[in-house]
């Protein structure tokens, strides 16, 4: 069987060598290999494209193998892997029509609502917890997007360090 | 014995603190470096004391205390007062700890200019020269060709400009991410341990002498700011000032906001962020358990650098005697080199 990689590495000499060198040693065959050195990410690393071919077995222990180097698997077949991360907003959150700005975040690409606390302090601001889920790599966009939708607001954002 | 002369400008907490700690360090300074400390004059805002031949620091300490000022000091209290201090007598090194003026930077940029024209080298712990015009301060000590250090001026007793900038010579350095105000993070720790609103927990710390009874400079990220530019210029080589920064206090988190937080794992924190392409200080969330984890009135930075990965330092970021152990190993690494 095949499978589709997408990793990432960092800009230095050495670091593609290093992650083909178990590929064979764990038996599986490397088909492809898409490496452009100046298409860097967000967060100053390489994407590299990688097809392999060999036993669904070895090519799980391969997977594992890139775990285990804490080499970032940003794509799996297809599959865009997620991060969590959580932000506060206060301000006016209700009377800012609440729908509506969990709506912008939906739209946001990449980028998902998974779960939403807010807290009501009578008639005084209110606070909320947005957990989002964002595709690998996404997550400063998600930050810069929804902080333009607080700031139209005039809601305060809390965001992750 | 080569004997360094010094005038302590500024008797407040700082000030009294240089005092004490010299006169618990002279001696092994002496044994150690083979220079003799002395204080010959000390000056608060309108009196000082004055003597060529050395000043009794605790005696200094003793009669600002009981009297108000320092014109108090038997025999050499004077009404001379600011820029006539520094003319008034002959020294080799002038201590700096007038409070920090974010809008003027004087007393500080006049006394640490002439100074520096008169030859002289300058210790300070004040922000505000560093914050608006770090480039003609630093510019004019080397211009005189004298030693200007300012270690106290971030973070107090934690170590870090000298630290970045001559324990991690070899590396690089990509930014520093910390807690750089001890007030706030005192508060935002008891927010988040007593789960009390942000004004009661701020008139608590006014009380308790931790917040001042203006706060503002410390709520609103002020001083965070002025410490985001010092560390900005000094260790990253950005040309920045306080202007640059973005900045958003504490003054708006509501308890929700800690127990929100909380729920989810998260602490909230004051933090500065500085790097080539952000100036910060905001409050964030940060993971519990993490390094930004600290309370009471520590500080905490993260430096990221290119050879040695992240490197952590923590220590109490303010304090009379704290604040001037920084400034008194900037004095001695003076020493070092002159004497």
């Amino acid at each position: 069987m095949r499978m589709n990689l997408v990793l990432e590495l960092l800009d230095v000499p050495g670091q593609l060598v290093s992650i083909l060198e178990p590929i064979s040693g764990l038996g599986a065959n490397l088909v492809t290999v898409i490496h452009k050195r100046d298409a860097k990410n967000e967060n100053g690393k390489i994407p590299v494209q990688l097809t392999l071919e060999g036993e669904k077995e070895n090519l799980n222990r391969v997977v594992k193998k890139f775990d285990d180097l804490n080499i970032t698997i940003v794509e799996k077949d297809g599959f865009i892997n997620k991060e969590f991360v959580s932000t506060i907003l206060i301000g006016h959150i209700v009377d800012n029509d609440v729908r509506d700005t969990t709506d912008k975040i939906n739209a946001l690409d990449g980028v998902f609502v998974v779960g939403f606390d807010i807290k009501l302090d009578g008639e005084e601001k209110s606070t909320a917890l947005i957990n989002l889920e964002v595709d690998y790599g996404k997550k400063q966009f998600a930050f810069d997007e929804i902080a333009k939708i607080a700031d139209e607001k005039d809601l305060i954002m809390i965001n992750e360090v | 014995m080569n004997e360094c002369k010094i005038i302590i400008m500024g008797f407040g907490s700082v000030g009294q603190g240089i005092a004490q700690a010299i006169s618990l360090k002279k001696a092994m300074i002496k044994e150690k470096y083979g220079v003799e400390l002395k204080v010959v004059a000390a000056a608060d805002s309108s009196t000082s004391a004055i003597n060529q031949d050395g000043l009794e620091e605790m005696l200094l300490i003793h009669s600002k205390n009981s009297e108000g000022n320092l014109s108090a000091y038997p025999e050499y209290g004077s009404n001379i007062s600011g820029l006539d201090v520094l003319d008034a007598v002959d020294y080799d090194l002038l201590m700096e700890a007038t409070p920090t003026n974010i809008t003027t930077a004087e007393p500080a940029l006049g006394l640490t200019l002439k100074a520096f024209d008169q030859g002289k080298d300058v210790v300070t712990s004040n922000k505000g020269h560093l914050a608006i015009k770090f480039k003609e301060v630093t510019k004019a000590a080397e211009k005189n060709g004298v030693e200007f250090k300012y270690e106290a001026s971030v973070g107090g007793a934690m170590p870090i400009i000298n630290f970045a900038r001559e324990t991690l010579s070899s590396c690089g350095i990509n930014s520093i991410v910390g807690i750089l105000n001890g007030t706030t993070n005192y508060i935002l720790s008891r927010m988040s341990s007593e789960g009390s609103p942000y004004d009661i927990t701020l008139k608590e710390s006014q009380e308790l002498g931790i917040a001042e009874t203006d706060p503002t400079a410390d709520v609103e990220g002020i001083d965070a700011a002025c410490k985001t530019v010092i560390l900005a210029n000094s260790v990253l080589g950005i040309d920045a000032t306080y202007d640059d920064v973005t900045v958003e206090g504490i003054s708006n988190i509501t308890s929700e906001a800690i127990e929100l937080a909380h729920k989810d794992g998260y602490l909230i924190k004051l933090i500065a962020e500085v790097s080539k392409d952000t100036l910060k200080v905001s409050p964030r969330l940060v993971k519990k358990g993490s390094g930004y984890d600290i309370s009471g009135t520590l500080n905490m930075a993260t430096i990221k650098t290119d050879l040695a990965g992240d490197v952590t330092v923590m220590g109490l970021g303010a304090g009379s005697l704290e604040t001037a152990s920084a400034m008194l190993t900037d004095v001695i690494s003076i020493l070092k080199i002159k004497y």
